[in-house]
Order: C-alpha cells, then sequence, then structure tokens
C-alpha cells in the first residue's frame, strides 16, 4: 500500500468530517434524535445531561444546518416542542459515522 | 464529554429509561387481580372489562407520570411493529387452539389432549402466563418480565402438586408485581423530578 495515497486519503476524510455535527454536544443531541422518531426538549435533557440552554442554542444550529426539524404545537392548550431528525440530517450523521471511522481505522495501537 | 458514543446503548437507555415507571408492571397486575376477585366474588364482568380499565390506566399514568418527568419520545415504528408481531402471533395461536377445541369438541366430544389440559389446569394456566411474559419481555425488552415468567412458572407448578384455589395463586402472583411496579413508580418519581423549565416559555 503506498503511504502516501493513504495520507491522502486520510486528509481528504478529515476534510469531509461534519463540523456542524463533530461539535461534542450537537453530537450527543443528534446520536440521540437518530435513535428515536422524535423527541422533545425535556427528553433530550434527561437522556444527554445537557443544560436547557445548551441543547436550545446547538438545536437552533442543527436547525439551520437543515438537520433538524422543530415542530412547534399545542398539547393540552400548552405549546409543545418536538424535534426531529431530517432526512438530510439522518444522511449527514451515517457519513459522520463513516468518515470518523476512515479516520481512525488506520491508527497505529 | 468523553463518554464514548455508542448508537446501540443510547437506543437501548431511550427505550429502558421510558419502561422504568412501573407502570406497565401496575398494569399487568391490576388485570391479574382483577382476575383474581372475579373468581372470589363470582363477577365475570370484572374479567371483561379489567383489560380495557388497564389501558386506560396505562395511557392515563404515561400522560401524568412519564412524559411530564422524562419528556414525550416517539420511538420508530419498527419497535411498534415488533410489539404488534407479538401480539397477532399469539392471537393466531390463541384462535387456532381454540378452534381446534371447539372443532373436535363437537365432533366426537372432548378430544383427549382438551381433558388434559382441563385436568391439569394448573400447568395449562401457568404456561399461558408464561408465554404472556416472555412475549412482554420481548416486545418491550424489559428483562423485569423474564423474572415474572419464571416467578408465574413456579407458582403453577408449585399449585399443581399443592391444592389450594387458583385464585389464591393469582393474588400472590399480583400483588408480588403490583408491589414491584408500585416500588418502581416511587423511584421514577424521586428519581425524576418534574421539570419546570420549558423550552416554549
Amino acid at each position: 500500500m503506498n503511504p502516501t495515497k493513504t495520507n491522502e486519503d486520510k486528509e481528504k476524510a478529515i476534510q469531509l468530517i461534519d463540523k456542524i455535527i463533530h461539535e461534542p454536544a450537537r453530537l450527543i443531541i443528534v446520536a440521540h434524535l437518530f435513535v428515536v422518531e422524535s423527541a422533545d426538549f425535556l427528553f433530550l435533557q434527561r437522556q444527554t445531561g445537557l443544560t436547557w440552554g445548551n441543547i436550545s442554542s446547538h438545536v437552533r444550529k442543527l436547525e439551520d444546518a437543515g438537520y433538524v426539524s422543530v415542530e412547534k404545537e399545542f398539547v393540552d392548550k400548552k405549546p409543545h416542542t418536538t424535534l426531529k431528525l431530517t432526512d438530510k440530517g439522518r444522511a449527514a450523521f451515517k457519513e459522520y459515522r463513516k468518515s470518523m471511522k476512515q479516520v481512525f481505522e488506520d491508527l497505529p495501537e | 464529554m468523553n463518554q464514548k458514543i455508542n448508537i446501540k446503548e443510547i437506543a437501548r437507555k431511550a427505550y429502558t429509561s421510558y419502561h422504568q415507571d412501573g407502570i406497565l408492571d401496575i398494569s399487568i397486575s391490576s388485570i391479574i387481580l382483577a382476575f383474581a376477585i372475579m373468581m372470589f366474588t363470582d363477577m365475570p364482568w370484572l374479567g371483561g372489562i379489567s383489560s380495557v380499565l388497564a389501558m386506560s390506566f396505562y395511557a392515563g399514568a404515561k400522560k401524568t407520570f412519564t412524559v411530564p418527568r422524562i419528556g414525550y419520545v416517539k420511538f420508530p415504528q419498527q419497535r411498534v411493529k415488533r410489539i404488534n408481531i407479538g401480539l397477532f402471533v399469539l392471537g393466531l395461536l390463541s384462535f387456532a387452539v381454540a378452534m381446534m377445541a371447539f372443532v373436535q369438541t363437537t365432533g366426537e366430544g372432548a378430544p383427549s389432549w382438551l381433558m388434559f389440559l382441563i385436568e391439569n389446569y394448573m400447568l395449562t394456566i401457568g404456561a399461558i402466563g408464561t408465554c404472556l411474559f416472555l412475549l412482554a419481555g420481548y416486545s418491550f425488552r424489559t428483562n423485569r418480565m423474564y423474572t415474572y415468567a419464571l416467578l408465574t412458572a413456579v407458582l403453577f407448578v408449585f399449585g399443581h402438586f399443592i391444592y389450594f384455589p387458583l385464585q389464591y395463586y393469582l393474588t400472590v402472583l399480583g400483588i408480588t408485581i403490583l408491589a414491584y411496579g408500585l416500588a418502581m413508580l416511587v423511584r421514577f418519581i424521586r428519581k425524576y423530578p418534574k421539570a419546570t423549565e420549558t423550552a416554549d416559555a
């Protein structure tokens, strides 16, 4: 195997890493939304251990990127926000996992 | 944040935390106890409405206790499909056995296998109960259902050899599950107080 080519591949894989998902708090939010169909802020807070404000700001960034859709509705006359990973977000997360695997695969023990 | 991202573990945790409130256990125990009371008091209608009441209780309690504490979540349809398949298979099996018993009974009197099941009713009921708990454990991915399956099997095998009326065994089983469910609910309420913050404020 040509080591130069391997390095090039690795650099390319690193460049392909999605910076929006790569941030740790956003990564854990996306990972949790990946395994469910939809969830609300409270569920994410309980599962991730992140604060309300933290989740709120990161969700806004994910929403701006088109990775998360935010739906507001009324449940028992109270406003309720539901979060869902969009198809784009789902594909981006899958791609991110693939890229990360590629980066770490060739690292020595 | 130095924790490892494990998708399977996240999915497992998300699902099990939703069923750690003991509400499923309380609902199941209420059906068992309703059947026991039905046999004690000779009120057959109680057995009929117990399932409807238990389902209403389950939905209401989830809304009252679980959602305000750990939030709302909708799981992928795959999981719901798994529960539906389980219920469908069980319904189909029950129907097949009932049909077979009906056809053979009307034709040439009660068949020997049916007589065996009736004579050893403790073992029959125990086997049905054990299968139901195994199915619930598989469908809801809750390990304690397997413990209830084992408890049911042990209790009814015991009942086959040491005679006490069936309702006593149902009462013991129902109260054990109810006690565990209530303990889980209390622990759940203590662990997850109602959220005060809201993203919609």
